[in-house]
Order: C-alpha cells, then structure tokens, then sequence
C-alpha cells in the first residue's frame, strides 16, 4: 500500500518496546497494576502496558513535511501503519517475556529486581507464558492501531475523545481525594467510587467519560469565544480578572475544610514550595541570574527561625540549649528571618556579580553546599545542633489556631505567606524595580549603559529573592518542629527550580501550577512516591521538548523563545518595514 | 559658549591596534557636532569611551570640567549623557512603551517599599516615567506614537528600532545626545526625515547632539561643526565645507592620488 514507512513503524515500534521493558524493570507496571482505575478490570498497570504502543503508533503518524508540504497521513496507512507499530512493540514486549521465562526469572531477577514472578504473572494474566506473548502482541496491535487512528482522525473527534480518556485517568488517580471531598459536602460517592475497588465503577466511569467528552466538545464551539470575551472584559474592566481571582481564592480557602487532614498535609508542602518557588523565581524569572544553590535560603530561614523561637538541640544525651537562643513568637521571628536572609542574599550575590549564565550557576551551585554542609558540621553543632539536628521549634499558635499539629492550619498559615509574597512579586514586577530587572536580563550591558545600576538590582534580586525562600524555611521548621539536615540538600534547589521552570519562568501563576503539579501530584498519590525522581525527570523532559515556555507562560519569555524563528525573517521584516514606511508617507 | 564635552588626549588600543591615538575634541553647549571617517577611524570606540563602556588608557573625558573616567556607564547616563547604538541594542521582548519608560529609570527612585505599597510618590513617580516615555516616543510622530506602543520592541520594522533606541535614549533627560549612526539602514526618505529630526532636538529640546554619520547629506544638513578622524587621531575640523574639501580627508576615504 502506498504511504506506508514500514521502516519508521518498526524505529517507533523499536523504541516504544524499549521504553516498555524499562517501565516494566522499574517495577512501575507492576507496582501499579495494584491500583484500580476503573472496576478491577482497568488498572494504572494496564494502562501503562497499553500506553507506549499506543504513544509510539501516535509519534509515528504525526504530520510530515514532504517537500515544504506538511502531509497529514491518510486514515488506512494510519490504521495499518499503527498497528503495525504497535505489532513490534508488542513484540518487543513478548518476546522479553519467553526469553526471561526461557533463561529463568529468578536469574534476570538477580540483576533487575523488579523482575519477579510476580511480574510475570501480572504479564501473562495468569495464563501460560505463550498465552502471555499472544495477549502482549494483540495488545501492542489493538491498542498501536487505536494510537495511529487517533493521530489520523479528525481532530474535532480526536480533542473530545482524549479528553474523555484523561478525565478517566485524572479521576481514577484522585480516588483519595474526590470521595472524601464529597462526603465532605454531603454527597454519596458510592456510585462513583467503588468502596471494595477503591477506584471508579463502571456507571461511574460512564458518566465522568461522557461528561468530559461534552464539556470539551462544548469548549471547541464556545469556548475560544468565551475566552477572548472575557480577555477583553477584564481589559476594559480590571474588576473582572480580580473576581476571577477572589473565586480562586475562595476556593483555595474551602479546599482543606473539603479534603481532610491528609490532603492538607500535602497542600502544606505545596505552600511551601510556592514560596521556595516565587522567591527563587524573583531571582531567575525576573533577573535572569540563573541560581542552583537556592537551598541555602531554605536552610538558612528554616534554622535561624528556629533559633529564633528557642529550638532545643538534639545531642545523644538528650536536649540542650543552642549556644544561641531567643523566645521570641514566630509572628515576630519570621519578619527577622525575612530581614537576616535579604542579608545573606547581598552577601552571597556580592562575589558572584561580575559572573553571567554557566559561571553564575556552578559558583551558587558550591555556595548552596557550602550552607548544606555547614548544617551537618561538628564546627557549628554548639548552635544548629550538626547531624542531629534540633527540635522542639515553637508552636506557632494564635487563638484556637495550631500551626504545628494541625495541617488544615498549617495550610492557612502558609496560604497567608503565598499570598504575601504573590503580591510582593506582582507589585515589584510591575514597577520601575521590574522593568529594571528584565532590561538587565535581556541586554546587561546596555540596561548598564542605559542607567540602570546592575550592581544595585542584582543584589536587589538575591535579597528579594532570599527573603521569600527563608519565609518558606522558616514555615518549614514551623511545620515539622525539628530540623534535621537530611532535609537541606541539593534535591531542594534542584525541585524550586523545577517548579519555576515547569510553570514558566517570570510567570507568577506558572509557580503555583508548578508547584501543585509537582509537588502536590506526588504527594497525594502516594504509588508514585517511589518513582517520584522518575516522573520529575519525565515531565522535565516532557515540558522541555513540548511546551519549553512551561505551563503558564509569562508573555515575555515566550517571545523570546520564538527568536530563532524571528532571527530568520529579520532581512524580510526589515524589507516589509521599509515598505511600510514609504507607503506611510505616500499621502503627504 | 560654555564647553560641555571635552577629550583631552585620549589614547585607547586593543593589544597593539590603537584605536584611538590621542584624541582631542570637544562639543560645546547647543552644537551638533557631526563624527567622521573611514571604518575602523575609531569613531564608535570614542562613544564607549565617552560612555564608560571602555576606560581609556591615557588622556581624560571631562563633562561639564569634572572628569567621568572611572565612573560606571549607569553613572555617566545619570550625569546626562545618552547614546544609541551603531547595531541596535533595544530590550526586543519589552513593549515599545516600556523600553522607554527604561530610559526613564535613572531619572527616578522609587524603592521595594514604594513599589510594593504604592505609596503616592511611588504612583506619581510610575504616572510621570509614563508620561516621559510617551513624550520622546511621541517625539518621532506616528513613527512610534498610538496604538504601537504595547506590541514588543522587535516586531518594528529597522529603522523604529533606531528610533525607538533614540527615543530610549532621549527618555533619560540628558543634556548631551550620542548617536551612532543613527540613519544607517533607513531609506532616503526616512534619512531626511530623520536630519530634520535631529536639528529639532537641539532646537525644541535644548539638546546638545555629537553623532558619528557616513551618510552626508544628513552630515551637512545638520552640523555646527564636523570632526573627521583617522586611524583614532583627529585629521581635520570645522564647517562642512572645509572638511569635505580637506585633502586629507579625501585621501582618507579615496586613498592618495596616484604620482605620475
């Protein structure tokens, strides 16, 4: 048949089995075939068995560019050509399958530890291995040729469909959360959520399904319309894009009352990391000073507030009183901790100023573990308490409200902070201070030769930029009520980062995403804890190649992302300009 | 006339290539001093110089008979001397509007607390950068004025961008404006628009203007007076006329007669 690229299909088919066998070593597939998306029929390990057919069948079928044409694939080679690829995946996947039951399981099992009967039994569905391999094949097929269908469908049908699909999956993971929400709000969730399966029934399924699917359907007709409404509503209206968020905050005011202690719990982390996040994106989104040792503002809020409000140190003899203590509240130490850390933020900006880009991020990548060595240091032990750490951070109380055991509080607490500091950031961005950020990080030695003192905003970075991320340490301490160094390493600056850059960098609204999505999807689904640097790894990836601007772009960024493109028609803008100019002056 | 811009033997070289092999010159208050010469006269490496981009190796740069040698380039601007670019340096992702209410940053000191509690000096402070801005932009007319001035610096065509530079430029109030090359890549249209321009900075805006130009019309049409250097030494000044029928300007641009 024409249009078939057989020898792309068995590449894609190639990779797609590859990937598999690597989620199946990792132990992912097993380990999430426990959990029950929808019935006991449909798990998270199934799912993930069917996904890289499914996903490499989809890549593989994606619009070509054939001779300065983009050609869309046709529905039969999309069919075909998918399942083919997705006939070599499954093919992948089971002949691994004879070969490790032809070797012995136990001995493949001696290297990958994942590699266990029980993983086999998972594969084979209980069956014969050859049985096994027959279902892995048409599995690879079924679900190859779904892929390709879907990239080759029309997209009107295709938008609705993978909506439905993920709204399942989103569902389905959130089988913590949601029922307890309801409850909570006096509904039954038992039609929803199986109480023996703990995931979504089949009724239940049926109906988040073909909700979704109109909602989207509903999206595709209405909702550009809608949206461009309201952008020019809250132009013309600032009072508008206010409403929106005083209902985002009424519900980030409700969540912890609807979803109970643990979930709260989680939301506290999540607040956390907000504050790590707005305030290293001060210094990386705004100033442009790439930083990778944020962790010693981390460290250095979590411990001076503990210091602060007379922590105790751990010793093997018991507790004893740090070489260095005050009682104060920590409504009054906090403010201190702000004001000592926009100190450290000068100190430690001070000897990096005259260095840019890789330079800057290996010099504040030693001064982080410097700060993160000092906490496990015998030299400092008398004060911080060293390896052991200290304890006994006050509870920070007012009125009936407890900070310390109590995570719904907690969340308050830190909600009051995010909201500090959003305000902070939004405000600064937006005023001479701002602007003279963002000329220094496009052009510093013109913003210098245009005014702008960069030894001055530089430092003006760090410290901003510190004290928000010690506020976030100082909570930290708050939270936990003893430190332990253990909790003050790199991985810290290496997920602020990470969060800034997955919602987009200079992007007030992209930390908040970030920080929930990283943060908050771990948390709360606690199979994935495990393989949690696996996901961050995956979705940084995933981020980077397919929406490098992040989630929710700052607009800046996202032109500057697009000046490759740019660059390239400079010579016929520059002639479209020209023209433009003479036809301009025609009339006079 | 009192002396505003002075360089008293300024030597400045890269390695063993003196770009500048002491220079003297000086712009007086209300000139307009046109720049010229061949490529590599070291025409541009005078303005870094002046602008404290480069620290001369010898001689001084004095500005209203205080030295500025030493000092940051943001210090300079503060003192009141702007420049453009020979190759367009705007801030391209900010907004037309904002790349001058940069201009207007060393102008103002609102600080974190005023910025964040929009205290009513910061807000009138924030009001009157805005107001600035707009007035130089509106300066280049409907080149830059109106509905443009919220799309981002680099959707103009070349020549906005070097009117937008020059509005930047003009944002930071100085009393002395550098421009380099301010018409290259504009058409002969926009070349004359832009010699008007230039003589109505001094005229409208009390400007003193220094620009290093090779197009000559705008170079006749605008100078009090014209400084023509080579090989980083100054080779001859005066009037237009007088330079452009200098021998040894014409042997710097044409080469030396052939003997015979």
């Amino acid at each position: 048949m024409e249009g078939l690229r057989v020898r792309s299909y068995i590449r894609a088919g190639l990779v797609g089995g590859i990937v598999a066998i690597y989620l199946m070593l990792e132990g992912l597939v097993e380990r999430f075939g426990e959990l029950n998306l929808i019935g006991d029929q449909v798990t998270l390990g199934r799912v993930l068995l069917a996904l890289p057919p499914a996903v490499a069948a989809f890549v593989v079928m994606r619009p070509r560019t054939e001779a300065g044409r983009l050609v869309q694939p046709e529905r039969r080679a999309g069919t075909v050509g998918g399942a083919l690829t997705g006939l070599v995946t499954g093919g992948v996947m089971a002949v691994a399958l004879l070969w490790a039951d032809w070797f012995g399981i136990d001995r493949v099992r001696a290297v990958f530890v994942a590699a266990s009967p029980a993983l086999v039994e998972f594969l084979t569905f209980g069956r014969t291995i050859v049985t096994g391999a027959l279902i892995l094949l048409s599995v690879g097929v079924i679900s190859g040729a779904l892929g390709g269908v879907a990239r080759t469908t029309d997209p009107g049908l295709r938008r609705p469909l993978t909506a439905g699909l993920s709204a399942l999956i989103v569902f389905g993971l959130l089988q913590r959360v949601i029922p307890i929400a309801m409850v909570e709000i006096g509904l039954t969730p038992d039609w929803l959520y199986s109480p023996i399966t703990k995931g979504l029934t089949w009724e239940g399924a049926a109906v988040v399904f073909v909700v979704a699917v109109a909602a989207s359907i509903f999206w595709e007709r209405r909702g550009r319309a809608l949206r461009a409404e309201l952008r020019a509503a809250s132009d013309e209206r600032p009072s508008v894009k206010f409403s929106v968020f005083l209902v985002l905050l009424a519900i980030a005011a409700v969540l912890p009352l609807l979803l109970g202690a643990v979930v709260s719990e989680v939301l506290g982390q999540v607040m956390i990391f907000m504050l790590l996040g707005l305030g290293l994106n001060i210094v990386v989104g705004f100033a442009g000073l790439l930083d990778l040792g944020y962790v010693a503002f981390f460290a250095f809020g979590a411990y001076t507030c503990a210091l602060l409000t007379g922590a105790t140190l751990n010793t093997t003899t018991g507790a004893a009183a740090p070489a260095l203590s005050f009682h104060l509240s920590f409504y009054i130490a906090v403010w201190i901790v702000a004001l000592l850390a926009a100190g450290l933020g000068v100190l430690i900006g001070a000897p990096v100023l005259r260095l840019r880009g890789d330079y800057l991020a290996i010099v504040t990548l030693g001064l982080g573990e410097i700060v993160s060595i000092l906490t496990t240091s015998n030299w400092l032990q008398p004060i911080i308490g060293g390896a052991q750490g200290m304890r006994g951070v006050t509870k920070a109380q007012i009125g009936i409200l407890n900070f310390q055991d109590n995570p719904q509080h907690f969340y308050y607490l830190g909600l009051a902070f995010v909201l500090l500091a959003l305000f902070v950031s939004w405000r600064l961005s937006a005023s001479r201070i701002g602007r003279a950020w963002n000329a220094m990080r496009e052009d510093e030695q013109v913003a210098d030769a245009m005014g702008i003192n960069t030894t001055r905003f530089k430092l003006l970075a760090f410290a901003m930029g510190g004290a928000i991320g010690s506020v976030g340490g100082a909570l930290f301490a708050v939270n936990l009520g003893s430190l332990t160094p253990a909790s003050f390493v790199i991985f810290v600056s290496i997920t602020a980062l990470a969060v800034v850059i997955l919602g987009g960098l200079g992007s007030l609204p992209g930390v908040i995403v970030g920080a929930l999505v990283l943060i908050g999807l771990p948390g709360l689904l606690r199979e994935f804890e495990e393989y949690r640097l696996l996901i961050y790894g995956g979705t940084l990836v995933a981020i980077m190649v397919l929406r490098p601007q992040g989630l929710v772009p700052n607009v800046r960024r996202m032109r500057e992302l697009k000046e490759d493109e740019r660059s390239q028609d400079a010579w016929a803008q520059a002639q479209a300009g020209a023209d433009d100019g003479v036809a301009a002056e025609e009339p006079a | 006339m009192t002396r505003l811009l002075e360089l008293q033997v300024v030597t400045k070289h890269f390695g063993g290539l003196y770009a500048l092999g002491g220079l003297d010159l000086h712009v007086d208050e209300g000139e307009i001093v046109s720049v010229i010469g061949p490529n590599g006269a070291g025409k541009s490496t005078m303005f870094n110089v002046i602008t404290g981009l480069y620290e001369p190796d010898e001689g001084d740069v004095r500005f209203r008979d205080s030295s500025v040698v030493g000092l940051r380039p943001n210090q300079i601007t503060r003192l009141g001397i702007a420049r453009t670019f020979q190759t367009v340096h705007l801030f391209p992702n900010m907004t037309i509007l904002e790349n001058a209410m940069v201009g207007q940053h060393c102008r103002t000191k609102t600080g974190v607390f005023g910025a964040v509690v929009h205290t009513p000096r910061a807000r009138r402070e924030e009001a009157q950068i805005r107001e600035k801005a707009r007035e130089a932009l509106d300066f280049f007319g409907s080149r830059l004025a109106g509905y443009r001035q919220d799309q981002p610096a680099f959707a103009l065509s070349y020549a906005n961008r070097r009117r937008l530079e020059m509005a930047r430029a003009m944002a930071t109030e100085p009393t002395i404006l550098l421009l380099d090359e301010p018409t290259a890549g504009m058409n002969p249209r926009e070349t004359l628009e832009l010699r008007d321009l230039i003589v109505r900075m001094r005229d409208e805006r009390g400007l003193t203007v220094l620009l290093i130009e090779h197009d000559m019309r705008v170079v006749k049409g605008v100078s009090d007076r014209v400084v023509a250097l080579d090989y980083g030494r100054k080779i001859a000044e005066g009037s237009y006329e007088e330079v452009a029928n200098n021998e040894q300007v014409i042997e710097a641009y044409l080469g030396t007669k052939a003997v015979g």
